[in-house]
């Protein structure tokens, strides 16, 4: 069997609010429309991309760095997806 | 962030009779009201009602954790309510919600509003906590749950 698709990457939360409760929705949201599993990272704490407690309780404020693993058939897809959530400040103006 | 410093027993209510989402953000208003009169009852109300029109926050599980920044506001300050029967409210999971957690946050306090939101969020992710808040029979069972 092959084994499944696992990446990796290191994104910076650069939107001002950081992490907050509507950017952790828009996370497990997008995190939903893919089968591959996603975690992300900060420093000792991990959170499955999938609840929104557990995103929240990683206090990612604006300028920390996550490291989000994917694995999976469409883990690529998935962090594509998660990167622009990102990278676009989670469709956030500032 | 410990949750102890923003909840209050004054400000924390149980099976509350109510069938709509406005309603509970009425409620919500009013209690944060009684307990800091310097507050704008219009700015509360609306600060809520807008909040969730960018989108629920209805996170799961029949629980939600409306809020809203205001300006003026000198601490963050919860506002603790369950109601009688659970609430439609567009929920993450498309779960009706009974567990209304509130927070009031003053205006550009990001760090703040992520630190309590993460103390929040310890709490809520704990199943016997959320157990313990539903089956309360009273605003001090809450509390006492969430000590």
């Amino acid at each position: 069997m092959a084994q499944a698709n696992q990446i990796h990457r290191s994104l910076t939360i650069i939107n001002k609010l950081g992490l907050h409760a509507r950017a952790a929705t828009k996370l497990v949201q997008l995190a939903n429309q893919f089968d591959a599993e996603i975690m992300l990272t900060q420093g000792e704490n991990s959170a499955p991309a999938n609840s929104v407690l557990a995103l929240m309780m990683l206090e990612s404020g604006q300028g920390k760095t996550v490291d989000v693993h994917c694995s999976g058939d469409d883990a690529t897809a998935a962090m594509d997806a998660i990167t622009e959530l990102i990278q676009n400040k989670f469709d956030e103006s500032e | 962030m410990i949750i102890s410093d923003i909840i209050s027993l004054d400000r924390t209510q149980c099976s509350v009779e109510c069938y709509s989402k406005k309603r509970i953000f009425e409620v919500i208003t009013e209690i944060a009201l009684k307990q800091n009169p310097r507050l704008n009852q219009d700015e509360v109300l609306s600060s809520l009602i807008n909040r969730e029109k960018l989108g629920s926050t209805g996170i799961g599980n029949g629980i939600a954790i409306p809020h809203g920044r205001i300006k003026g506001l000198e601490h963050i300050m919860a506002v603790i309510v369950t109601s009688d029967e659970p609430i439609e409210f567009d929920a993450i999971d498309g779960k009706p919600v009974d567990i209304f957690f509130a927070i009031l946050v003053p205006n550009d306090e990001a760090d703040t509003h992520l630190k309590a939101l993460a103390g929040i969020a310890r709490k809520l992710s704990d199943k016997e906590i959320v157990k313990a808040i539903r089956s309360a029979e009273n605003k001090k069972e809450i509390v006492a749950a969430l000590a």
